[in-house]
């Protein structure tokens, strides 16, 4: 090796590197220098990001804990700082417990529901099928569908009167649940509509992880003759985790603050919360009951729940990767 | 990178920290202040080119406030920005409560005989009545119960205009089906009496169809309460379980338990269908059953023995917190829309109950009446009305509350002692917590 080959191998720094033991500075001034420059440039390119955070996300949050303190009538210029109160009164109030009920039921089933339901429908539509590019549209297009717009048309088909359910169930002889009155049945009716809505959603992330996984290991699976079921369990099911993962965390996290399809068929209703969850809870008391305070304490109390949850998979999701 | 590059991105630093200080540092602009919002200086309303009003086209009413907007516009010269501001009454003063602590405020906006009072509670309305005197509005033009709905505190706070009362409408050929004359129930007795012939005249048609709590219930209900010597309230004390409130939520559920009343969440297309003989509906659905039944049908009072009915709909208000110049040229857009012409257009459009004395005796509404029976119900009932308890009206909420309650004991079957025990304390709670504060 040359003395210019060597000259070239070496790193830029090293070019401008003092001798060991010299006590030169200068250099090391500029290494600083160099580092200093990239902070400040990402400094430069992340703040605009971070002021639209600030103001549009973290002050409305700070707010949010603020207000949770205060009974403030919304229409009301004045606000009046009461401690905690809000939150004991959230916390030991019985309709409070019927509300994380109906919020912890609709979010599990939604979950559930939509990400087995999604699944099912990605393992069918991923298989050589005729005509399944327009079944996956169809599948998909829910989900780019407005809450309140599907909410309406789902009316008529619970409608006890003239809906599609109210029919089919009556060719069978069968007579109807009340969805509107039954307090269980109506939140089987928001809840099978929203799964509805979002199918779509968990069905194209988790065709798209099965559009992802290893052929190899498919190949070798039939090769070892495994049958369908150790295949998907053995194989297929371990390729999915990370999407099943970001599904579970999404989907959660959106199911818990479903407000437009609640809104649109059943107002929280029937008998006042038959399907009150926290976000409806926060709507009713900060715009009908006008108690903007009590509002922010439900939202300030789901924020922390949702945080935890997500923490607590997070944590969850480490660990099984370690292990 | 060079030294003023360094400098540039140093002052992006140091402006962006200063900026995001600055955005947190800043009040909400709704819960820092102690003072009402004010209104501007005064100024020539004549300088007003433009008004914004907040509707949610009351009765299916879009049409005829367009036709009534556009005239005021050619009259005028004030170009009139019609907003579709909610689906109902309700969601008109949602968005009202967030402009009022966000902005962008309407010149004009519809506040029903719900939501009117919380706004006049908390300032955010303005008091009309020096405004009428300013632009020369004839106040008592207006039919005088309709517009002392609207008074609080020795001021009035709203105009009416979709005004309504409940009526009770029936089927003919059901009502003949069943032998029984061509006319309402005159007491809820003999209606309880009729449901048993209609059952039986009409099987697998509900005898009476009405809505449940989160449509309006508490609101019809509010006269049958009356009508058994209860009230839901004495002014600020709620009296849901005294012996005639609590009789009155009984025979409720006893008319739903042996079959005589359906309870709905559409019960005005369960009528037009022909799945219910009868209805209990507001006036403003007079126009659109008239269009879309296929069959004849009647309205009558609701039964007695009176006073069992009350008022209901919508005033038109104005902001308190937009400058005194549009408060004037809103106030003369509200006077020119409620005028007495106007109301006769509006009130042949939707149903609603003519709002000013003189549309009772013009030509036109006389020649429409002779031609439209059902229309005169309501006019003639307007002298049995009472004003509505302030239960209902005034306590934040008190429309659900009391909905939700009657959903309870009509399709939950719960016991009605215990759920209007329930209710009162609530009530009372609420009053003492969010109003006595306030008065």
């Amino acid at each position: 090796m040359t003395a210019d080959a060597r000259t070239e191998d070496r790193p830029v720094a090293a070019l401008t590197a003092p001798p060991p033991g010299s006590g030169a500075r200068v250099v090391t001034t500029r290494g600083q220098r160099y580092r200093r420059r990239e902070v400040l440039l990402a400094l430069a390119f992340l703040f605009p990001n971070l002021v639209l955070l600030g103001v549009f996300t973290y002050r409305p949050l700070l707010d949010n804990f603020r207000l949770s303190f205060t009974s403030w009538n919304i229409a009301s210029p004045t606000a009046q700082y009461i401690g905690f109160d809000n939150y004991v009164e959230w916390f030991t109030s019985s309709s409070s417990q019927t509300v994380l009920w109906n919020t912890v039921v609709f979010t599990g089933a939604a979950v559930v529901g939509s990400m087995v339901l999604g699944l099912a429908l990605a393992l069918l539509l991923d298989q050589k099928l005729v005509g399944r590019n327009a079944v996956r549209s169809l599948v998909f297009a829910p989900f780019v569908l407005a809450g309140a717009a599907v909410g309406v048309a789902f009316q008529f088909v619970f409608d006890p009167t003239f809906g599609l359910v109210q029919d089919v169930l009556g060719r069978l002889g069968i007579d109807a649940p009340s969805f509107y009155q039954d307090p269980r049945w109506a939140l089987f009716m928001v809840t099978t509509t929203y799964v509805w809505k979002n199918l779509g959603y968990t069905f194209v992330i988790y065709l798209a992880a099965l559009q992802g996984r290893r052929a190899e290991l498919d190949e070798a699976a039939e090769i070892d003759a495994a049958s369908t079921w150790t295949k998907f369990r053995r194989v297929t099911w371990p390729q999915l985790r990370p999407a099943t993962f970001f599904l579970l965390i999404t989907v959660l996290l959106n199911s818990f603050q479903v407000f437009d399809v609640i809104h649109t068929m059943t107002r929280g209703g029937p008998l006042g919360d038959g399907t009150t969850t926290m976000v409806y809870q926060i709507y009713q008391e900060t715009f009908v009951n006008l108690r903007a305070g009590y509002g922010a304490t439900v939202a300030s109390i789901m924020f922390v729940a949702l945080l935890l949850i997500t923490l607590a998979q997070v944590f969850l999701m480490e660990r099984g990767r370690q292990k | 990178m060079n030294a003023l590059n360094r400098r540039t991105a140093s002052r992006l630093v140091v402006g962006g920290l200063a900026l995001t200080l600055l955005a947190a540092c800043a009040g909400t602009g709704s819960v820092d202040t102690d003072e009402a919002p004010a209104a501007g200086t005064t100024a020539d309303a004549n300088e007003v080119e433009s008004l914004t009003f907040w509707s949610n086209h009351p009765g299916g009413s879009k049409e005829v406030e367009e036709e009534l907007i556009a005239a005021y516009e050619a009259e005028h010269g004030i170009e009139v920005n019609l907003v579709s501001a909610g689906a109902d009454y309700e969601e008109v003063a949602q968005r009202l409560n967030a402009a009022l602590a966000g902005g962008d405020l309407p010149d004009v906006v519809i506040v029903s005989d719900v939501t009117w009072f919380n706004f006049a509670l908390t300032d955010a309305l303005a008091p009309m009545d020096e405004l009428w005197e300013t632009v020369g509005v004839d106040s008592e033009g207006y039919v005088d119960s309709l517009r002392e709905d609207y008074a609080f505190d020795d001021a009035h706070y709203a105009l009416p205009y979709s005004r309504s009362t409940p009526l009770f409408y029936y089927n003919k050929d059901m009502w003949e089906a069943a032998g029984l004359p061509d006319r309402g129930p005159e007491t809820w007795d003999e209606f309880a009496e009729w449901g048993a012939d209609l059952q039986e005249a009409n099987p697998d048609v509900a005898p009476l169809v009405a809505p449940d709590g989160s449509a309006y219930l508490d609101w019809l209900f509010q006269g049958m309460i009356w009508t058994f010597g209860g009230a839901y309230s004495d002014e600020w004390e709620p009296t849901f379980t005294t012996d005639g409130s609590i009789a009155a939520g009984e025979f409720l559920q006893d008319q739903v338990e042996t079959g005589n009343l359906a309870i709905s969440n559409d019960p005005n297309n369960q009528f037009g269908a022909g799945q219910a003989a009868s209805l209990l509906a507001s006036t403003g659905s007079l126009g659109g059953l008239t269009e879309t039944t296929e069959f004849e049908f009647g309205t009558a009072f609701l039964p007695g023995p009176q006073p069992g009915v009350t008022t209901g709909g919508a005033g038109l208000g104005i902001p308190a917190g937009i400058d005194r110049a549009r408060q004037e040229a809103a106030m003369e857009f509200i006077a020119f829309f409620t005028n007495t012409e106007n109301t006769v257009t509006f009130t042949q459009a939707t149903g609603y109950m003519p709002v000013q004395k003189a549309a009772l005796e013009t030509e036109e509404t006389l020649a429409f009446l002779e031609e439209n029976p059902n229309a005169r119900t309501a006019l003639e009932q307007l002298e049995l009305t009472s004003p509505q308890d302030y239960a209902r009206v005034f306590v934040p909420g008190g429309g659900a509350r009391i909905g939700a309650a009657l959903d309870r004991i009509t399709t939950g079957g719960e016991d009605v002692e215990t759920v209007f025990t329930e209710l009162d304390e609530e009530t009372r709670t609420v009053v003492e917590r969010d109003i006595e504060p306030q008065l």
